[in-house]
């Protein structure tokens, strides 16, 4: 089998009279023979090359952003590795040097910077052939897989332990971010690595930015942040104000999704019009709004503030949410019941009022009321029943599939694929994220 | 960390002593001995006068903050201290630098518009081509290994000034001390909440003949001996605190003395960036900016490095 021609002849196209085997293909995406751009004077030569040092075992996932690989260390580094490499902004052509996008300095900078057991950690950034490489430990699983597991072949809850102990990490993470007053701004299941030990990692810090740097306001750079579904109302309302408060709402959403095995709020993301505009998110708010009731500025003083609250009346809340009543609880109390009928052990009834104290502490619409991470690990959800355990799996007799890594690397050279694909998980449409295999 | 200058990589990868940094920069210079002996070049303090020049000449045409300039100049510092500034165009370091440093201080600027204001600063030594400044991007990011969050003294600087209830002028003062203070060693050298202490103090020693003193590096004279006055007055410390007449600025100086006697604070450290800062105001005044130019300009012709 052999590769389709990339488009245009860009770094991968490498000379046809070689033997291509997938394999190889694989470590192509490493190796670009053309141009190693030693100029007669100060040419940029990386001092280490990323297949000297990495062996390339597969492709794990593509975005926006480029691709990440699996791979593993050449010279006895232990563990395993997941190499993310950017991609070049005009591919297809012969790449240029066309400066580094401000989004990757800043990830590039913040992990460097970083250090913490709940975020994933960076080994090392090469910077070759005009491509940024980025080694990070490899993580086996992720918060999407593992509810996806959940749901197959029937639905079963996620362990109430495991439940706890990843939202603890998830939270001591974000507690650590925002200390050192970074925002994450897309949390999301995809996003949260679990290694196969147990612990959570918080990735992928392509969004992230400090919040202490007020030269420009936050909200003048990228307009639009966080994966729909886990965004913030007062984000969906127009706020020009980001605070830690936008990640933590993303947290209550995970929080549900890992008892419900379902997006909270799955709304509709409005697609930006021709001039460019960020239009009203109104079917997002929608769905926040069926279970949280509309909020009131009596428990949002701020609200009226916002840019987009005259939308609010637009929206049509059911009868008994008419006078701003939330059936979170409702939900709450359902979801972590439903399954107890089944007679399943392993019910996430345990997780009992506090867990409901926890999460509509998270879901709260002021964002100056909705609980911080710090607050939030010392909530008494944490302290009530089991201990919490440092690895989520403890106790857990079976094991979760393993990440797929693919040695098909066809999708490498196509280099319009638009959102993310990852490799190996039938995925249920998540909104323009995703593409089905 | 971010937040945290005790975790960060700057304490941890960017701190040195004198002597490791004079062993880095003697290394730099033996592995191109004929380079070095090729084209002489005027001492760093010089070269940093000279590149803080062109940077501000730089930032000023794009409306750059402060803040940027010293990221970028800590950048260029460090960068220098890692490869000899002969295998170099320093114009095209000096503009990525500023282009890269504006984008890690939110304050992005697009790569063609960085090169064609560098184009027409430097025409003779500056292409059009933005893929150079690409190119040294990665150089200069590779060299840094990454680590691009710094941390100035300013900060400290504006959380000090109501404790030690600075005027207007005074924070002024201490705030272009800081500015400075990017054309010494000092950010390789020192904590930033040292630098800031050391400027704060500098900013409150009486000066002899005390006009606005806008920019520090004016009246380098000036405030090299007051700062020798302060310095003695630190040797003697709580010496029946002579706050006569001196008004404000000499109980504020005495409040400092206290404050660091009373603090975990390395006075020493102080003591040092205080007589770093002052000998190199001592220096600033031999600068020859069309001698320093020159020798610049010489070796980036002769290897081509402007191409």
């Amino acid at each position: 089998m052999s590769n389709p021609p990339s488009s245009g002849g860009g770094p991968s196209s490498v000379s046809a009279s070689r033997t291509q085997t997938l394999k190889r293909s694989v470590q192509q995406a490493f190796d670009d023979p053309n141009d190693r751009g030693v100029g007669p004077n100060m040419g940029y030569q990386s001092k280490v090359r990323v297949i000297d040092r990495y062996k390339v075992i597969g492709f794990i996932s593509s975005g926006t952003y480029g691709r990440v690989y699996k791979a593993v260390g050449r010279h006895g580094q232990t563990g395993e590795f997941a190499i993310k490499k950017f991609k070049p902004d005009k591919e297809g052509e012969q790449i240029q040097y066309t400066g580094i996008s401000q989004s990757a300095v800043r990830e590039m900078a913040l992990c460097s910077e970083l250090s913490h057991v709940n975020v994933i950690r960076l080994v090392e950034i090469i910077l070759e052939d005009k491509c940024i490489f980025m080694v990070l430990e490899y993580a086996e699983h992720d918060l999407l897989q593992i509810i996806h597991h959940h749901t197959q072949p029937t639905r079963h809850p996620i362990p109430p332990a495991t439940v706890k102990s990843i939202m603890f990490q998830l939270l001591n993470g974000c507690q650590y971010l925002h200390a050192n007053w970074v925002l994450h701004r897309d949390l999301k299941p995809a996003n949260i690595m679990v290694t196969s030990s147990g612990e959570v990692r918080i990735g992928d810090l392509g969004l992230a930015r400090l919040f202490n740097k007020p030269l420009h306001s936050l909200f003048s750079g990228d307009k639009v942040v966080v994966t729909i579904w886990y965004r913030a109302p007062e984000l969906l309302l127009g706020s020009r104000h980001y605070t830690p408060a936008i990640d933590m709402w993303a947290v209550g959403c995970i929080f549900a999704e890992l008892l419900s095995l379902r997006p909270i709020f799955k709304g509709e993301e409005a697609k930006m019009d021709s001039k460019k505009t960020v239009p009203f998110q109104r079917n997002q708010m929608q769905k926040i709004v069926e279970i949280m009731g509309l909020p009131r500025k009596e428990q949002w003083p701020h609200l009226v503030n916002m840019p987009e609250y005259a939308q609010l009346t637009t929206l049509s809340a059911s009868s008994h949410h008419r006078n701003g009543g939330s059936s979170l609880e409702k939900w709450y109390y359902s979801t972590i019941n439903s399954h107890s009928a089944s007679s399943i052990p392993s019910s996430n009834a345990s997780l009992g009022s506090e867990g409901y104290k926890l999460l509509s502490g998270l879901l709260e619409y002021d964002p100056e009321k909705r609980l911080t991470a710090q607050a939030a690990l010392n909530h008494s959800f944490f302290q009530s029943g089991d201990k919490v355990s440092a690895n989520c799996f403890e106790g857990m007799k079976m094991e979760y599939p393993h990440r797929r890594v693919s040695q098909d690397d066809n999708d490498i050279r196509t280099s319009s694929l638009p959102g993310t694909k990852r490799s190996g998980l039938p995925d249920d449409s998540r909104p323009g994220k995703r593409l089905k295999e | 960390m971010a937040a945290n200058y005790w975790e960060s990589t700057q304490r941890r990868h960017w701190q040195s002593t004198r002597e490791q940094l004079d062993v880095l920069r003697k290394k730099l210079e033996d592995e191109d001995q004929n380079l070095v002996q090729m084209y002489p070049l005027a001492q760093l303090r010089h070269l940093s006068i000279y590149f803080n020049q062109q940077i501000g000449r730089l930032a000023k045409r794009l409306g750059v903050r402060q803040q940027a300039m010293a990221t970028a100049q800590l950048y260029i510092r460090r960068f220098y201290s890692k490869v000899e500034i002969r295998r170099t165009n320093p114009y095209l370091v000096i503009a990525t630098a500023v282009y890269l440093a504006c984008k890690m201080e939110e304050c992005p600027h697009h790569i063609r518009l960085v090169v064609s204001e560098g184009r027409t600063l430097w025409p003779d030594f500056f292409s059009s081509d933005t893929s150079k400044l690409g190119e040294c991007e990665f150089f200069l990011i590779s060299e840094m290994s990454s680590q691009m969050i710094v941390h100035h003294p300013y900060r400290s600087l504006t959380a000090l000034q109501g404790t030690f209830s600075l005027t207007q002028e005074e924070s002024v003062l201490a705030w272009s001390i800081i500015n400075d203070q990017c054309m010494t060693d000092l950010p390789l050298l020192y904590a930033p909440h040292i630098i800031a202490i050391m400027a704060i103090l500098l900013a409150l020693v009486p000066r002899p003949n005390q006009t606005g003193a806008q920019s520090a590096n004016n009246s380098a004279g000036n405030i090299a001996s007051a700062a020798h006055a302060a310095l003695s007055s630190f040797s003697q410390p709580k010496a029946g605190a002579p706050e006569k007449q001196g008004g404000g600025a000499r109980t504020k100086l005495q409040r400092l003395a206290n404050w660091l006697a009373e603090s975990n604070i390395d006075i020493e450290a102080i003591v040092d960036c205080t007589q770093e800062l002052i000998s190199f105001y001592e220096v600033y005044e031999q600068y020859n900016e069309k001698l320093t130019r020159e020798q610049i300009n010489r070796f980036v012709k002769a290897r081509g490095l402007d191409k």
